[in-house]
C-alpha cells in the first residue's frame, strides 16, 4: 500500500471550494437558457392581442340595433370557441337616461390558461 | 481504516504531524483498546472517496440534464416578435383612413373578389416586409376569414389572399383580427342588412 501522507489538506480543501463554486456557476448558466425559453413562451401564450381585439370589437358593437346585436353576439361566441379556443361571453347594458347615460359591456374571456373579465363603460 | 492504522503504527518513521494525530487519538479514545479504536488516519482516502462520488453524480446530472434543453430560447423570441408585428399590421389595416368610413380590411372582407386579393397582399406585405434601411424582409403569409353561417352554430372559412402556397413545412405563427362587416342588401353568411363579426386569420412565416 502507498504510504499515506496527509499533509497539504488545506490545499485540497481549497481545491474543493473552487470546484464547488465552478459547479454551481455551471448550474446557473445551464438554467439561463431555460429561463429565456419559458419567458418567451409565456409571452406568446398570454393572449394580449386577442383580449384587446375582442374588447375593442365588443365595445364597438354596443350601439347596434336589436337584430344585429344578437347576431354579432352569437358570431363572436361561436367563432371564438371554434377558431380561438376561447370561451367568450358578454352582456351589453343599454343606458337608462335619467340615472345613467352610459352604455356598459360586461365581458368575460377564458381560454383555459388566461381568464379576463372587463366592465366596459362608454364615454 | 484499522488496517491502515496498524500499518502506520508499525513504522518507525513518520511525520511529526501524524505522530501528533496518533497521540491525540490515543488520548481521546483511551478507554477503547483493541480492534474498535478510532484514529484520524485515512482522511485523504475519505476525501478522495467523496470527490469521486461527487464527480460521478455531477457527470450523471449534466448528461441527464443536457437532453432536456433541446430548443434555444431565441426561436421563441423571434416567433413572439413576428406575431406582434403581424398583429400590429392587421390592426393598421382595420383602421379607417377617414373617420366613419370603412377600413381597408372591412372592404377587403366585404368584397374579396378573386381568391388572391391583391389589395390585402400589397398592404400586408408593405406593412410587414419594409425596413428602414435598404432591402426588405422575407415574410410570407396566407390569409383567410371565418364567419358563422346564420342561423346556427356552424362556421365556414374562406380564403382571402396568399403570397406562397403552404407546404406545411413552414415554421408559421398565427395572428387574428376581429372585423365587423356589413354588406347591406347583398347576402353574407346567411344574412342581409346586418352587421356581422368575422375573424380574419393570417399565417405568417419567414422564407
Amino acid at each position: 500500500m502507498a504510504r499515506l501522507n496527509d499533509d497539504a489538506q488545506w490545499i485540497i480543501l481549497m481545491g474543493f471550494l473552487i470546484s464547488f463554486s465552478f459547479f454551481f456557476l455551471a448550474i446557473v448558466i445551464n438554467q439561463s437558457t431555460v429561463v429565456g425559453q419559458t419567458t418567451a413562451e409565456s409571452v406568446i401564450e398570454f393572449p394580449k392581442n386577442d383580449i384587446r381585439d375582442i374588447s375593442q370589437t365588443i365595445s364597438g358593437s354596443v350601439n347596434l340595433p336589436f337584430p344585429s346585436n344578437e347576431t354579432v353576439n352569437q358570431d363572436i361566441v361561436v367563432i371564438a370557441l371554434n377558431r380561438k379556443n376561447a370561451v367568450v361571453s358578454y352582456t351589453i347594458i343599454q343606458p337608462a337616461p335619467p340615472s345613467d347615460v352610459h352604455s356598459h359591456a360586461v365581458i368575460h374571456y377564458n381560454n383555459g390558461v388566461t381568464e379576463y373579465n372587463e366592465n366596459w363603460t362608454s364615454l | 481504516m484499522r488496517l491502515i492504522g496498524r500499518n502506520s503504527r508499525g513504522r518507525t518513521t513518520g511525520s511529526p504531524v501524524r505522530a501528533d494525530y496518533r497521540a491525540l487519538s490515543h488520548f481521546g479514545t483511551g478507554s477503547h483498546r483493541g480492534p474498535g479504536r478510532v484514529n484520524c488516519d485515512g482522511q485523504l482516502y475519505t476525501i478522495e472517496g467523496i470527490a469521486a462520488a461527487l464527480l460521478m453524480i455531477m457527470t450523471a446530472y449534466l448528461v441527464v440534464n443536457a437532453t432536456s434543453v433541446y430548443t434555444a430560447g431565441d426561436t421563441h423570441i423571434s416567433d413572439m416578435q413576428l406575431e406582434q408585428m403581424g398583429s400590429d399590421a392587421l390592426k393598421i389595416m382595420d383602421t379607417p383612413l377617414v373617420e366613419n368610413e370603412k377600413s381597408p380590411l372591412q372592404e377587403i372582407v366585404e368584397n374579396p373578389g378573386s381568391v388572391n386579393n391583391a389589395t390585402f397582399g400589397s398592404m400586408f406585405l408593405d406593412l410587414t416586409n419594409l425596413k428602414t434601411n435598404s432591402g426588405s424582409d422575407h415574410i410570407q403569409y396566407t390569409a383567410n376569414y371565418t364567419c358563422r353561417i346564420h342561423p346556427g352554430n356552424e362556421i365556414a372559412s374562406y380564403p382571402l389572399s396568399y403570397s406562397r402556397n403552404l407546404t406545411l413545412g413552414e415554421h408559421a405563427v398565427r395572428v387574428t383580427k376581429w372585423v365587423t362587416v356589413n354588406k347591406g342588401a347583398a347576402a353574407f353568411c346567411g344574412t342581409t342588412n346586418t352587421e356581422r363579426a368575422v375573424l380574419v386569420e393570417v399565417l405568417m412565416w419567414r422564407d
